[in-house]
């Protein structure tokens, strides 16, 4: 059996910036040399503020980036994070030099076999893993700390990723909550959206987007959906993966009070190889899981 | 006396004697594999395993577990795979790490909790069982820890079984919790351990529900930290066994307080989560808190309140 959390790093961390990037909206840069050394796409780190005990336990929050002001090493973290109830109120009033409790990097990764066209199916903020999942797979960033090859900026294509093309599918309820379009496109994405109210083009869900996307996909290009938002709407493009047969994984957000394994909240039905399911704990045995093996 | 005079942590409970009395609280430490990687294992004074039962139970539906004011409402419902299991995949594990274990059990019914004893007569090197007549999670379970009868009879069934030392994990959720240690006293129980979680709700009135899945769940943290000081009070002026203290303890003076109380040893739960290395950091720091009582040793402010 794994050690799990075996390369977490449990930190008091500076806040570097606080800065509202869309609608309830906000990217926080946290110091850690540590956690930006050993994270890997699709991980998350479980957060809390400095010594407060209400809001008490921590909460997940998915890798968004890593920064480097030295050109030199990655000096720590950004995530994106959607101001929904208590916690991130309370985060989002925090500023430069104030302190959090930081633990991770936590879970398990995407499937990094190769493939010609990763397709990231997202909504509400299910965007936030996405930057770095597309990144690697390109291979315009390696991570995780076996590889010590730095980055400069954007520029520097390191060595061949996994996928030749990648695609962002991104619904939104409105424009003004999508955040990070202008990064995602940096990074050389193909970014489409849809918004419910009809705020930016049609009015129309992200699985929409999907099916006109797989409609037109060459017969011959290997596809492989990345998907991460509210259940209904993962269950949904789950759906479609499975009708059409192609390989999808799911990242959950079911709630979390430790992210190392140890309480036993977080579980989600993970179906067996007799065919029974069990539940399974997202914070340790996912929280990416092949769509197949949900039971929605 | 000099400031580097050292402190005396040791404590026994009954017929179990412990290095320290820091003890990571069942159902919050996992089985101690999963904090292998962020906790030094060997310095706790003992660590208790998430419960385990006659058979498997997959626990209850999502949510389980739901943050309140400075509190963790929680509805797990027991989900563990078994004491086969948990002696064939757990056990070799736990007794490898050379820290005292002590296994929590919860059975249904008294046959259950003395199944489990003999079951667990078994593994080599155990230090001690919990006997969780307490979790509110479970049905049948909880009514062990709320009559004081049927409380003396589980406890004096299982005390027959088995010759390891036992503690009982009494519940707050009763009128008198010194009536059920005193029955669980009278069994034979080396220790009470007070307290399980406090029994609780959380609503989401705009869509008219309950947020945990079994709608109804137990609170722990500081939140309930008053409530399980005075449980421990009432039972150590009341009735003369040791006690392990558990409820919201996060801190030094949280542990200081217990003791002053009456409790012998302290058990550490919810504060796992979101301060994973606290109670190897509590025992590091014990000694100063003890020394600035003037005593020489944790056995001597045990029960001193004034
Ligand atoms: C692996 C993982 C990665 C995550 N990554 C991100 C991220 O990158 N950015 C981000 O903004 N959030 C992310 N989340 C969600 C985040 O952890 C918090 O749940 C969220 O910020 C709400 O916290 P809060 O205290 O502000 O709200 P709370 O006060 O806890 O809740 C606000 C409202 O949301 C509901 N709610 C709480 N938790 C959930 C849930 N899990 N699912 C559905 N409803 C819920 C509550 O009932 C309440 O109505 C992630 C979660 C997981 C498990
Ligand atoms: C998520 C969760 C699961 C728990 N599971 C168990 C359990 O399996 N057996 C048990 O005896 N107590 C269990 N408890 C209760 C704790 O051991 C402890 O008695 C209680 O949480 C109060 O202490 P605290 O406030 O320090 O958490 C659980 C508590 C929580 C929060
Ligand atoms: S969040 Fe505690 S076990 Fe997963």
């Amino acid at each position: 059996m794994p050690h799990y959390a075996c390369n977490a790093q449990f930190q008091t961390c500076r806040i570097i910036e606080n800065l509202q990037i869309a609608d309830d909206t906000f990217r926080i840069r946290i110091e850690s040399q540590a956690i930006a050394r050993e994270t890997l796409p699709g991980q998350f780190v479980m957060l809390r503020i400095h010594g407060c005990n209400d809001p008490l336990i921590g909460r997940a929050f998915a890798l968004y980036d890593r920064y480097t002001e030295d050109h030199a090493q990655w000096q720590g973290i950004d995530l994106v994070y959607l101001v929904k109830g208590k916690f991130t109120q309370a985060l989002s009033r925090l500023s430069e030099d104030d302190l959090v409790a930081m633990n991770g990097p936590l879970g398990n990764t995407f499937s990094v076999a190769p493939v010609d066209h990763l397709v990231m199916a997202v909504g509400g903020v299910g965007q936030t893993p996405m930057l770095a999942v597309g990144r690697e797979a390109l291979g315009s960033q390696k991570f995780g700390n076996e590889v010590d090859e730095l980055i400069d900026g954007e520029q520097t294509l390191s060595r061949n990723g996994y996928a030749k093309k990648v695609t962002l599918l991104y619904g939104a309820r409105t424009a003004g909550r999508l955040a990070g379009i202008q990064d995602f496109r940096n990074a050389g994405f193909d970014v489409r959206l849809a918004t419910d109210d009809g705020s930016i083009g049609e009015p129309k869900p992200v699985t929409d987007l999907l099916l006109d996307l797989l409609e037109v996909a060459p017969a011959t290009e290997s596809i492989r959906i990345v998907c991460c938002g509210p259940e209904p709407m993962m269950a949904a493009v789950s759906a479609i993966a499975k009708e059409k047969n192609i390989s999808c994984e799911v990242s959950l957000e079911t709630p979390m009070a430790c992210g190392i394994g140890i309480c036993f909240s977080c579980v989600a039905k993970i179906r067996q190889t007799d065919g029974q399911w069990d539940y399974q704990r997202t914070c340790v045995e996912g929280p990416i899981f092949d769509s197949a093996k949900l039971v929605w | 006396m000099t400031t580097t005079e050292t402190i005396d942590l040791s404590t026994k409970l009954g017929r179990l004697s412990l290095a320290n009395p820091i003890l990571t609280a069942s159902g919050t430490f996992g089985y101690a594999r999963e904090m292998a990687s962020i906790v030094d294992l060997t310095k706790l004074g003992g660590i208790l395993p998430k419960t385990i039962t006659r058979d498997p139970r997959p626990g209850n539906a999502p949510w389980r577990t739901v943050e309140t004011s400075a509190g963790l409402l929680n509805a797990i419902g027991l989900d563990n795979d078994g004491v086969d299991y948990f002696l064939a995949n757990h056990w070799p594990y736990l007794k490898s790490i050379g820290s005292p274990v002590i296994v929590s059990i919860a059975g249904k019914s008294q046959e259950d909790f003395v199944y489990l004893a003999q079951r667990m007569n078994e593994a080599e090197g155990l230090a001690a069982l919990e006997l969780n007549v307490s979790c509110p999670n479970v049905s049948g379970g909880v009514d062990f820890g709320t009559d004081p009868r049927s409380c003396f009879d589980v406890v004096s069934g299982v005390r027959n079984a088995i010759s390891c030392p036992l503690l009982t994990k009494l519940t707050p959720n009763v009128t008198s919790i010194a009536a059920i240690a005193k029955a669980a006293a009278d069994a034979g129980t080396d220790a009470v351990s007070c307290v399980n979680t406090v029994l609780g709700m959380a609503i989401d009135w705009r869509k008219r529900r309950a947020l945990l899945g079994n709608k109804v769940g137990g609170l722990s943290g500081p939140a309930i930290k008053p409530v399980a000081l005075r449980c421990v009070y009432q039972v150590a002026s009341q009735v003369n066994i040791p006690i392990v203290g558990i409820g919201g303890i996060a801190t030094v003076d949280d542990c200081m307080e217990f003791f002053i109380a009456g409790a012998s040893a302290v058990q550490i739960g919810t504060a796992n989560y979101y301060d994973p290395q606290v109670s190897t950091r509590l025992i590091d720091h014990l000694p100063d808190a003890i020394r600035s009582l003037g005593a020489r040793s944790l056995q001597e402010i045990v029960g001193t309140l004034q």
